[in-house]
């Protein structure tokens, strides 16, 4: 195996742009197969929770790598960011672009499908971040630890050693401008 | 009547403008609601502008709240079915290697080590489960067993299982599509052809055993990694259809991974014809262009489905050397090792040629068989001349002319869209949670799919008979459905829904003909039968009373276009508890909110329709109440106060109709200065309102104020031609433009004929730009008759019969003349009075009086309600005094006095009712000599 995930990690903060596609490309492999082997094991539960599934892969790979492995939180970012991929390529399947599909939801949906994105607004959320990431990195990390990984305020907070407040506020802040970009309230 | 809404946006926000409002937005939200409004009243001091700006965004931030915008995370791909470990006969299940549109797909082992080892287990979502016998299935199965060849992947047994669940047993073939296979080595030409030989090689041999695939595609064509193809699903299709199922039917079992797109598909298969070998040297044509030219023959980019279908049925594929372009031309290229224009080159000519004919959209054009097709490559290859001949021009130029014929061949499309895409994971066993989530989801995007190809298709010639049947095949599917139900009650109120979607398309008051009424009453009563299944055991299920609520609104709607008044009132009263019962629930979401406020406000128009003008008041003060505490439902407010102002009108009570006009005016000016341009037609509506009401003069009951309802009128016009400038095609501004057009140039046409006739015929022009919509076009017979007065007194009197007669025409093509009887006020009464005026301004009494009693009788029969609506007391006294006078010029004194008398009766009433209202006074006036109450009434 070329280069481990701790030297592309390396490579991508000093800006290496062939080094951060690797490293996105590796993590998604990684986190795919351990998704995978998680699943597969008998006697698990039906459903995994990604917050678990990232933990699972910090540990993994920091074992490979040895100790020059970044800390959780540093591998967390990144990760967070390939799991969008993961959940966004997922829903894609399920939705099918390939059926050919452009669904709409009305305001009738239950509870259930109501306030869940469909792929197609995943789709817009991901462009929007990518933008968004552009001049305020901190926000789009957000969205990516909490939306997309099920992380809660207070984790994400200990993770980049802010206050929660101030985790919620950039929470919020990320939301209003996701919003703006993507929601117009929908027609009968 | 029911309203049509736009879609809103919001103004988007530039990245560089976020940078610069983000600090403030990050110290709003740091503050509690008491300290934010001080610290932005104190910004706004500083600069207001970016006040403004902060306050929108804070704004946008409640709404979202509201909303729960990203509050609940997407589907994550973690989890597993519990399939692992199970068998089925010789095989046991290993896991899941993928999800097909038709369902699932899993790699299987051989437990007793035999022969292959290796299997892949394809779970085939059924949703006709009954139609078809296990006997049969097998059967069938046995029969694509026998078909063997190297290219072509083994199907080794095909049953059901002990849950009913049937499944096909495959060879699996580890390898890549056909296309990434040949981009990823970068196989030029002559490697690509060759490795597509060996699929024709597949496919003829298929052919020969009386087997059509149906769905190639590369999906379906895998290539393992020592380079031999194996193609995929060999008439699987067939092999799912029940007995006597019809087209539709195919399609709702149909291959998924592209859950059959129509990208793949042949326009026979769109058309619902027969499929036969034909068939697959077109999909071939298509994997050929693919794999020559980078691209599908449709073009790149993503498409709705009705667009891609439109594409496939009519448009003429660019030639494969002609889709390498500029942009694309150098990857594509590189993918075949060589050079954009060597590539270009190597492309044109014989297999520009070859590729082409193996998608002439007739299937007798094409290649008439699968051998031909490969002995034509053959040729191209040893560089021997090919036997197809290349199009003429005037071939390729004679197949635009086909292009607007009827759109009946999206029927089979519509159905396939509508039902095929729902194939997945639709099992008969239906105890997995997993597996019922999938169902009621894809009940939901049949019901939603439905809309969107409804929308893109309605307008297109011929669209009419496609929703019938796409409403006839939905039918069926949900029949059957419906009966599977077994007392699940999310998917119970799924099918109701369903059921009320179809509905809709039904009984559509948009389309030029005669709905299907009593179907659409059909699909709501059966809707209903499925929602009392819920509310019986639950009387206090919200999405059930939310349904219940829809169906009682849309039965009122049902009987309002049929005309059936008492009806239509008794359904208004039902929508209105049903309304009622399910605010009753509280903790009512946003969007319900909205759809509650929108049944209740058709509720007040449909008391409006009926009469009772209370109960309407009652009504639109219902919905303004319910929708006053969620901002995003406000936007129905406008339409709410439209209702309030008809009921108020037509009572008598101007002066409130009036008030109620301007505060309509007053807010949407405030929507629309902050929503999106198209509301504005909102705005130049409410302005014709209020214009209305100023108004003209004897026609309708009104205030008299001709010059003040000018200058609403001509902003409500002027607002009507901005956005008509803005969209070329957009029919609704050009709508306005026409009604308000008419009405200026009724004002104008007895004073300033000219001036009159300028607005008219700018107008028809505006509709004529609206083509595709039909009622909009009627507006015109309106306007060529209004223009007519405004003709006459030009002096152009031979054009003003033409244009009366054109307006008839109109009505005929629409079937709403002749008729027994005619509306008050309403299109057929414009164009007959203009007829009867047009005989009594040239002369020819006789005519206009037998012309004038035809309307009269025809009036009287639809039974106005002379004593209790303004609107038609004011109708039929015109009529009564146009008759009396002419009867007076022909000497019939007697039967003139009789609707004199009639006449003033009926204001004496008026009077009684409403004492000292100004337009009645000057009702009484106009008694005395028509000109005098014009006068009067022109000076105010």
């Amino acid at each position: 195996m070329g280069s481990t995930i701790s030297s592309l990690i390396v490579a991508t903060e000093q800006g290496d742009k062939p080094a951060a596609e690797a490293l996105f490309a590796a993590l998604y492999s990684e986190l795919h197969r351990l998704a995978k082997r998680e699943l597969a094991r008998q006697g698990l539960p039906a459903s995994l929770s990604a917050t678990t599934l990232l933990h699972e892969a910090y540990l993994d790979m920091a074992a490979r790598d040895g100790p020059s492995f970044p800390d959780r939180a540093r591998f967390m970012g990144y990760a967070a960011r390939v799991m969008r991929g993961l959940v966004i390529d997922h829903a894609r399947e399920r939705h099918a672009q390939k059926r050919g599909g452009l669904f709409e939801i009305t305001s009738l949906d239950t509870e259930a499908m109501e306030s869940a994105a469909d792929h197609r607004e995943l789709i817009q959320i991901s462009e929007a971040l990518d933008e968004l990431a552009k001049v305020d990195p901190a926000l789009a990390e957000v969205v990516d630890l909490k939306f997309f990984c099920g992380f809660s305020f207070a984790e994400i907070a200990a993770m980049r050693d802010v206050s929660e407040r101030t985790v919620q506020r950039n929470w919020e802040r990320a939301r209003i401008y996701l919003h703006g970009k993507i929601r117009a309230p929908l027609s009968l | 009547m029911l309203l049509y809404h736009f879609e809103e946006s919001m103004p988007t926000l530039r990245l560089d403008q976020w940078q610069a409002l983000s600090p403030y937005l990050d110290q709003a939200l740091s503050l509690n609601h008491d300290d934010r409004s001080a610290w932005l009243s104190e910004l706004a001091e500083r600069d207001p502008a970016l006040a403004a700006q902060v306050s929108a965004l804070l704004d946008e931030h409640r709404i979202l709240a509201q909303e729960g915008f990203l509050e609940t995370g997407p589907p994550l791909p973690l989890k597993a079915p519990g399939l692992a470990g199970q068998t089925l006969g010789p095989y046991t299940l290993i896991s899941q290697i993928g999800q097909g549109g038709m369902g699932s797909v899993w790699l299987a082992e051989r437990s007793d080590g035999r022969f292959e080892r290796r299997a892949a287990v394809k779970f085939v979502s059924f949703a006709l489960a009954g139609r078809t016998t296990e006997e049969r299935f097998k059967r069938e199965g046995s029969i694509l067993g026998r078909l063997t060849h190297p290219h072509i992947a083994e199907l080794f047994d095909a049953g059901i299982s002990p849950d009913r669940q049937p499944y096909l047993i495959l060879e699996y073939v580890d390898g890549t599509t056909i296309d990434q296979y040949c981009d990823e080595h970068k196989l030029d030409l002559e490697a690509r052809l060759r490795l597509f030989l060996d699929v024709l090689a597949a496919v003829a041999h298929a052919h020969a055993n009386l087997i059509v695939h149906r769905d190639i595609k590369p999906s379906n064509v895998l290539v393992t990694t020592g380079g031999a193809v194996k193609l995929l699903d060999f008439g699987i299709a067939k092999l799912l259809e029940g007995e006597g199922q019809t087209g539709a039917a195919t399609w709702l079992t149909h291959e998924g991974g592209s859950a059959f797109t129509p990208q793949y598909a042949s326009p026979e298969q769109l058309s619902g014809q027969p499929i036969t070998t034909a068939t697959d040297v077109y999909a071939l044509g298509v994997l050929l262009y693919l794999l020559l030219s980078g691209r599908h023959p449709a073009g790149s980019g993503p498409h709705s489905p009705a667009e891609l279908v439109k594409a496939v049925l009519y448009s003429e594929p660019p030639q494969a050397s002609d889709a390498i372009t500029a942009d694309n031309g150098k990857l594509i290229a590189e993918r075949r090792g060589t050079t954009p224009d060597k590539l270009r080159r190597e492309l044109r000519g014989d297999l520009d040629t070859i590729v082409g004919k193996a998608l002439k959209k007739n299937p007798q054009e094409r290649y008439g068989s699968v051998t031909e097709f490969a002995d034509d490559l053959r040729r191209y290859l040893r560089r021997e001349p090919i036997s197809a001949r290349p199009d003429t021009f005037a071939y390729r130029t004679a197949k635009f002319v086909r292009r607007n014929r009827t759109v009946v061949a999206l029927t089979a499309t519509a159905i396939v869209l509508v039902i095929g895409s729902l194939s997945t994971g639709l099992l008969v066993a239906n105890r997995e949670r997993n597996v019922a989530e999938r169902r009621f989801a894809q009940v939901r995007q049949l019901a939603n799919k439905f809309i969107e190809i409804d929308n893109d298709i309605r307008g297109l010639p011929g669209s009419t008979k496609v929703r019938m049947q796409m409403v006839s095949d939905s039918l069926q599917y949900l029949t059957l459905l419906g009966s599977d139900v077994h007392g699940d009650k999310d998917l119970a109120l799924e099918v109701a829904y369903a059921y009320v979607r179809v509905a809709h398309a039904q009984g559509d008051p948009t389309s030029p003909n005669l709905g299907q009424f009593a179907e659409a009453e059909a699909s709501l009563d059966k809707a209903e039968t499925f929602v009392d299944s819920v509310l019986k055991d639950n009387p206090r299920h919200r999405r059930g009373l939310f349904i219940a609520a829809t169906i009682a609104h849309d039965r009122m709607t049902l009987a309002d276009e049929q005309n059936r008044k008492q009806e239509m009132v008794s359904r208004a009263n039902e929508a209105s508890q049903r309304v009622e019962r399910f605010m009753n629930l509280g903790n009512v979401d946003p969007k319900d909110v909205y759809s509650m406020g929108y049944f209740e406000m058709n509720i007040a128009y449909a008391y409006d329709d009926a009469r009772h003008f209370e109960d309407s008041l009652r009504a639109s003060q219902r919905a303004l109440e319910i929708t006053q505490p969620v901002e995003s439902a406000q936007r129905v407010h406008g339409s709410i106060l439209g209702a309030i102002v008809v009921a108020r009108w037509q009572s008598g009570d101007l002066d409130g109709a009036l008030q109620t006009a301007q505060q309509a005016i007053q807010l949407e000016e405030t929507q629309a200065a902050s929503g999106h341009a198209s509301l504005r037609v909102n705005l130049a509506n409410a302005l014709y309102t209020e214009g209305m009401i100023l108004g003209k003069q004897d026609a309708e009951p009104s205030l008299g104020r001709s010059r003040d309802a000018l200058a609403a009128l001509q902003r409500g016009l002027s607002i009507g031609e901005e956005l008509a400038k803005m969209d070329s095609i957009d029919y609704l501004s050009r709508r306005s433009v026409a009604t308000i057009g008419l009405e200026i140039g009724n004002i104008l046409r007895h004073n300033e004929p000219q001036k009159a006739l300028v607005v008219y015929d700018h107008a028809l022009a505006r509709i004529r730009e609206a083509k595709t919509n039909v009622s909009t076009q009627l507006s015109a017979a309106d306007l060529l008759a209004g223009s007519s007065y405004a003709l006459r007194r030009v002096g152009r009197e031979k054009e003003a019969r033409r244009r009366i007669d054109e307006a008839f025409q109109f009505l005929r093509d629409a079937h709403q003349y002749p008729a027994d009887t005619i509306e008050p006020m309403g299109r057929s009464d414009h164009v007959m009075r203009a007829s009867a005026d047009d005989y009594a301004e040239t002369g020819q009494t006789a005519k206009a009086i037998t012309a004038y009693q035809e309307l009269l009788d025809k009036l009287m029969a639809s039974k106005p309600d002379v004593q209790n609506d303004l609107r038609d007391a004011t109708c039929i006294s015109r009529t009564w005094t146009a008759l009396a006078r002419l009867l007076r010029r022909v000497g019939r004194t007697d039967e003139a006095g009789r609707f004199e008398a009639q006449r003033t009766e009926l204001w004496n009433h008026w009077n009684g009712k409403l004492p000292n209202a100004q337009f009645l006074l000057r009702q009484s006036l106009s008694q005395v000599s028509p000109r005098a109450a014009f006068h009067s009434a022109a000076m105010h």
